[in-house]
């Protein structure tokens, strides 16, 4: 039943495995439902906010914009102690060793074809020395420090080294990324001196490649009845749709969510068409 | 490719050198978008890494063959091509090098972010500034159209000084140079002039962009940035350009010194087209585009009309074809850019086939062509096998009497119908109106009070199978404004007899609700999005009341947060707010200036349907049909243009010479042409037939002798003449 453009991604697979059912609501059927995600939604609203600007303040550095005239721009004291982290802590170099020959591109997206469908991933940012390394920087803007065995066994630990490893030669002066090249890490601008660091290799990347073509099959073969609801109901208070499956009244708190909150940002275009100007009626 | 075989000079395209920059040009149908997704294609076979890759396009619905492209699993893994529009990269620009320029730009807040206005939003700018001027200083008194439309067409001037790329400042004096009847009219376009210039500064004050703003910012400052533009040369090096003619004049310039860079271009122009050109689109400023290309290719044969429907459009290009005055070299207005020699009518199949492939319904009645016209699908539907996804009916403005009278004829046969946009704005729905009926009766420091009806209508659909006649008795009983401040009270302080009547379930829901709201007004005031969300996920859309699994109300809820969210967000940290933003939210909708607009995509629509659009939104989505029924062919609409006494689309474009009067002339042969182009570019999206749809009298009960039905006219007795009379 899936469409044969049906494009995944980490957040998706990462629902699916949450909850069938609500990846059925929100991919599938494409089911608008604006009920709170978490409690109180105005401080929720206000991380997320904090996590966008602080990814495009780095991303605004990597390109050269003066790091004085970014810092301007973080008006929240928490953003601002991120900001300051950051630039004290200089996770790209850090990471990055100090080869003269390793390039780091921002906001990268890569994607595959794996069992007839896309996967796509959207790297915060990827630094290559060729022929040596491959790390993959993640800036996870949560305010508590996610253990690595939680991090272990997200969807985007082992979807974004294994995408790097199959598609990423583009980014190797065209030459294949061994698994071992590769190092997931975490940096958490909260926690500037904890980071989590992930190494990959062949066996990381051979199982995660079967796991990720099964779920996959798995997903393309199911019927409409079979994506069934999650029966861990604490998903259901961090969910949107918890009123479509009377799963709950309120939404859970944010103070109690415990793994690390994705950010999901939107694609906004500015675009005049035709069907948004009224004056334009034809 | 999909399975799709490409004729030799696709594939000539498709697989030019890695390193050449083409421009490749023909009239619509002739296979040039195929061959830029096929070069598209090629590009990423070849290894060039996907995110060297731009496509551009005026706007989204034009790349959706990109798109899709992409989507397919046969597209090679690696990096992603992005496909956007100048607008697009103008606000990505911005976003990311913001601090570089704000202050240089005339920004009086450099170090906050910018805000991104929606046409909504900037709307909702515009009726701030503007209505104190109307109201106090006797601002376009001369004018009765609808405020909403005043805004609109000082936003639209802004625009065009951004696309065409003049100072904001310029705007009165070109609007008057062009003018030469009564004084009114210049002191409708000085007022309009100063309007946006005092809009211009309220968006300098405070971070504001609205789209004209995007637009300036990106091509006078940021493109002169040198990290910027860096950034955007060497990032993208391979650039496909298609459908040039309907962008503006500012993004072709900037792509005219992007082109000089990159290592392989393909730049793609459809003759005769330019139908955005109301909104700055110039085909001449896009045909330019040649001279920094390699090569220049032409396609000519169409894929999509069949011989007879080549042999109508010649026949209409003959007959609308505008003549050129002695002496004059080009076309006085916009799209002197080439047109393809047409094919004579003869030289393809002969007067016959323009036989077979015009077809007329000639009725006394408007509502008499719509029957012959659901008949005639009713028949290709049944008889002929027709899919109904192959069949649009076409008007050039399609009012939403019209839309609601041919869709519920074409529902009572049973046919699928689909529509270019929902029959109702945002505000309209039933959905939005409960939410923000109950969003006063929470906030009774707004000081609005909803009518009676307006409770009644509230509680009907938010208790579920609640009935009309319950919802206003309940209402009656419960709604008790109390001075001047809206109240509901308690079930159980109601007469017996009434709440049996009402019956205990439905008092039961009632109650739900009105505690939570009375909750509500015992706690703080929350932003009006949030409430509309908690109002939502913790009552509305719960077992037993009206929204709950119903996804209809589910996406409308979702719109309006939205629209709430974006409202505040452009508007929380504005020092002359003096009302709550929630009760400035509802007094707009009231107006009409915000939520009334259609926003895309509203619902998802069966794609085998027969499509009802006006005529230049379905030449804009660039997809062929087998059929076509135009309707109200005699009328003057489609030969006439938008009232717009504030504006003028062609005076204002780069084609115009600043102070040359516009004439009577100018307007005759603005029409007659636009006419003309619009009437090839629907034949050449056509395969099979042209249904003409005729009535004495229009919907409006006039009678009908407008220039498109001349024309068809002239074609037929040149046909019965060349054919003896017969
Ligand atoms: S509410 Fe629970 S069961 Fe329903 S989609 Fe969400 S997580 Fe799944």
């Amino acid at each position: 039943m899936l469409p044969e453009s049906f494009s995944f991604s980490q957040a998706s697979l990462q629902d699916f495995v949450a909850c069938p059912r609500r990846f059925q609501l929100r991919y599938l059927l494409r089911l608008r439902w604006p009920a709170a995600e978490v409690e109180p939604i105005e401080e929720h609203e206000r991380r997320m906010m904090m996590g966008r600007t602080f990814h495009q303040m780095v991303q605004q550095q990597h390109l050269g914009v003066p790091e004085s005239r970014i810092e301007r721009g973080a008006s929240d004291p928490d953003l601002l102690r991120w900001w300051q982290n950051y630039c004290v802590y200089r996770p790209v170099t850090s990471f990055s060793g100090d080869a003269a020959s390793a390039s780091a591109r921002s906001e990268v997206t890569l994607s595959a074809t794996i069992a007839r469908y896309r996967l796509v991933a959207m790297y915060d940012l990827i630094v290559v020395e060729p022929g040596k390394r491959a790390v993959i920087l993640d800036w996870k803007t949560s305010d508590t420090r996610t253990s690595e065995a939680i991090l272990r066994e997200r969807m985007q630990t082992r979807i974004y080294p294994y995408l790097l490893v199959q598609v990423g030669a583009a980014l190797n002066c065209g030459q294949l990324i061994r698994p071992e090249m590769v190092e997931m890490i975490y940096w958490f601008p909260a926690f500037p001196d904890a980071p989590a660091r992930l190494p990959y290799d062949a066996d990381h990347f051979s199982r995660d490649g079967a796991f990720l073509e099964q779920l996959i099959e798995r997903i393309a073969d199911m019927e409409e009845d079979d994506f069934c609801l999650t029966s861990d109901l604490r998903q259901c208070e961090y969910c949107i749709y918890r009123s479509f499956c009377d799963r709950g009244i309120a939404a859970g708190n944010l103070d109690d969510v415990t793994a690390a909150y994705e950010l999901q940002e939107g694609d906004v275009e500015v675009d005049i068409d035709f069907e948004q100007i009224a004056e334009i009626e034809f | 490719m999909n399975g799709i075989t490409l004729s030799p000079q696709q594939l000539a395209v498709a697989q030019a050198s890695l390193s050449c920059r083409l421009f490749l040009e023909g009239v619509a149908g002739t296979g040039k978008t195929t061959a830029g997704v096929a070069r598209m294609h090629y590009l990423l076979k070849s290894e060039i890494p996907a995110d060297r890759l731009l496509v551009l396009t005026p706007q989204r619905t034009l790349a959706q063959p990109y798109y899709d492209a992409l989507r397919s699993p046969d597209t090679p893994g690696g990096g992603v091509v992005t496909v956007t529009t100048i607008g697009g990269l103008a606000r990505r620009m911005i976003d990311l090098f913001w601090p570089l320029v704000a202050e240089e730009v005339g920004f009086q807040r450099p170090a906050d972010r910018p805000v991104f206005l929606t046409l909504e939003t900037a709307q909702y700018y515009m009726a701030r500034i503007v209505t104190p001027l109307i109201e106090e200083e006797g601002y376009f008194d001369a004018t009765t159209i609808d405020r909403n439309r005043l805004y609109s067409q000082i936003l639209d001037n802004l625009n065009k000084a951004a696309v065409v790329g003049f100072p904001p400042g310029e705007i009165g004096e070109r609007l008057k140079g062009a003018w030469m009847g009564d004084l009114v009219q210049a002191r409708i376009y000085d007022q309009a002039q100063a309007c946006a210039l005092r809009f211009r500064r309220y968006c300098l004050a405070h971070n504001l962009l609205d789209f004209s703003l995007q637009i300036a910012v990106f091509a006078e400052h940021l493109w002169e940035e040198p990290l910027c533009r860096d950034h955007l040369t060497e990032t993208y090096t391979h650039l496909i350009f298609d459908n040039v003619e309907e962008d503006t004049p500012v993004a072709h310039d900037i792509v005219y010194s992007w082109l000089g860079t990159v290592e392989s271009g393909l730049v793609i122009f459809d003759h005769g087209a330019g139908y955005r050109s109301f909104l700055g689109a110039d085909p001449v400023s896009g045909h330019m585009l040649q001279d920094l290309c390699d090569e220049q290719r032409i396609f000519v044969e169409s894929f999509v009309m069949s011989g007879s429907v080549t042999a109508l459009g010649a026949a209409f290009d003959r007959v609308l074809r505008p003549s050129v005055p002695d002496g004059e070299t080009a076309p006085p207005i916009g799209d002197a850019a080439p047109l393809a020699p047409a094919p004579t009518a003869d030289s393809v199949t002969g007067n016959n086939g323009i036989r077979a492939t015009l077809h007329f319904g000639n009725r006394r009645f408007h509502h008499q062509m719509l029957d012959w016209v659901v008949a005639e699908i009713q028949a290709l539907v049944r008889d002929k096998d027709a899919f109904p996804g192959d069949i649009v009916v076409l008007a050039p403005f399609l009012t939403d009497s019209l839309r609601f009278s041919l869709a519920h004829r074409l529902h009572r046969v049973g046919i699928p119908v689909r529509s270019h946009r929902p029959s109702r704005a945002l505000r309209d729905e039933p959905a939005t109106q409960t939410l923000l009926t109950l969003a006063a009766l929470a906030h009774p420091e707004w000081e609005i009070l909803p009518s009676r009806y307006d409770v009644t209508d509230a509680l009907r659909h938010a208790i579920h199978e609640l009935d009309l006649v319950r919802a206003q008795l309940l209402a009656q009983i419960v709604y008790r404004p109390h001075r001047g401040q809206p109240e509901l009270t308690p079930f159980d302080e109601i007469q017996p007899d009434m709440q049996q009547r009402i019956t205990f379930v439905f008092g039961g829901r009632y109650e739900a609700l009105r505690t939570w709201l009375a909750a509500y007004r015992t706690r703080q005031a929350a932003p009006l999005d949030h409430f509309l969300s908690r109002l939502f996920g913790e009552v509305l859309s719960q077992p037993g009341f009206g929204f709950h699994r119903d996804v209809d109300c589910g996406l409308v809820a979702a719109m309006l947060v939205e629209s709430v969210q974006k409202f505040r967000w452009i508007s929380a940290d504005l020092a002359d707010n003096r009302r709550p933003l929630g009760r400035e939210y509802l007094e707009m909708v009231r107006q009409g200036v915000i939520a009334a607009q259609y926003l895309a995509p509203w619902q998802e629509e069966e794609q085998d349907a027969v499509l009802l659009a006006p005529a230049y939104t379905f030449l804009l989505s660039n997809r062929p049909v087998a059929y076509q029924f135009w309707l109200d062919v005699g009328g003057l609409g489609w030969w006439e243009r938008l009232y717009q006494p504030l504006t003028h689309p062609f005076v204002l474009s780069r084609r115009w010479p600043t102070g040359k009067v516009w004439t009577d002339a100018d307007e005759h042969a603005l029409r007659q042409r636009g006419l003309q182009r619009l009437v090839l570019g629907l034949v050449r999206r056509c395969r099979v037939r042209v249904y003409l749809g005729l009535s004495d009298y229009s919907e409006q009960g006039f009678e009908q002798e407008g220039p498109l039905l001349g024309a068809v006219q002239q074609i037929l007795r040149r046909f019965q003449s060349e054919r003896g009379g017969v």
